[in-house]
């Protein structure tokens, strides 16, 4: 299958240097200080930054009467510090387990499995970065390598 | 659109720039498969061949008039990849916002 699926294609210009903005990709505590903002906060960071590595995150909002919780797991496909970082990203529950978007109340047609694309190049002691989140249709996963991905997940999560 | 295999159809049609094209003349209204092909160089079959992935995406419709049966856009697929690119577009905005702030406190502590 060569036809790509649907993106979202973010350009970003950070005043500060390449690894500061790594660093903020692949180190929890600091992938938990921006990633959730606008009432989320992110209590659990688990990553496993090597190829073939899991990570999970939980991200979490408060309000008087209750905390909702939403998990997401993935693996680390492309690690290349502190250029380029290639994971994907699915809906799981608190032991890992994948679930559908729309069990979680995601509209139809939100893809049971996306890859974030980070792309960092560094100019003067600022850092262009590059963000591409892909909809990964269903049925393309074996060809993509998915499914490697997927049982190598599967054996950690055992 | 509740059919996911219709949702991957969408998709899938969508990656290519000569059905985009298609789909964004049929955007100001219905044309026959000679007149879609026309700004194309291609074969008059490898115009057919596109139209018919999207006539299988759902992504448009063709008229009964046997004769030329003319091409209609059918909108509701493409609002439906939309939305989630639209979705996750503002998630990301709103995360990169936050990392530009904690940059530029980072650099405040520093520079004190």
């Amino acid at each position: 299958m060569t036809d790509q699926p649907s993106w979202v294609k973010i350009r970003r210009a950070f005043d500060a240097p390449i690894d500061v903005i790594w660093s903020m990709w692949t180190k929890p505590e600091e992938f938990k200080r921006w990633y959730g903002p606008m009432g989320m906060s992110i209590p659990i960071a688990e990553m496993d930054v090597t190829i073939g590595g899991t990570r999970k995150i939980c991200m979490e909002m408060k309000s008087p009467e209750r905390t909702m919780t939403m998990w997401f797991t993935g693996v680390y496909k492309e690690i290349d510090a502190p250029r380029r970082l290639v994971y994907t990203e699915s809906m799981c529950d608190a032991d890992g387990t994948l679930i559908s978007p729309q069990s979680m109340g995601m509209p139809e047609g939100a893809p049971d499995i996306t890859e974030v694309i980070v792309e960092l190049t560094e100019e003067d002691g600022r850092t262009m970065m590059t963000m591409v989140h892909v909809g990964v249709p269903e049925g393309t996963a074996g060809e993509g390598g998915w499914n490697q991905a997927f049982d190598k997940l599967a054996t950690l999560l055992v | 659109m509740s059919d996911p295999n219709q949702l991957d159809a969408a998709f899938a049609a969508l990656a290519n720039p000569t059905r985009r094209a298609i789909l964004a003349r049929l955007a100001q209204g219905e044309a026959t498969v000679n007149m879609l092909a026309e700004p194309f160089d291609m074969s008059l079959p490898a115009v057919s061949k596109h139209i018919r992935v999207l006539e299988d995406a759902g992504l448009i419709t063709r008229g009964r008039n046997a004769q030329f049966r003319p091409c209609k856009l059918n909108a509701a697929p493409l609002r439906a990849v939309a939305h989630w690119t639209d979705q996750y577009r503002h998630i990301w905005d709103m995360r990169f916002d936050a990392m530009d702030r904690i940059i530029s406190e980072v650099k405040d502590t520093k520079d004190d």
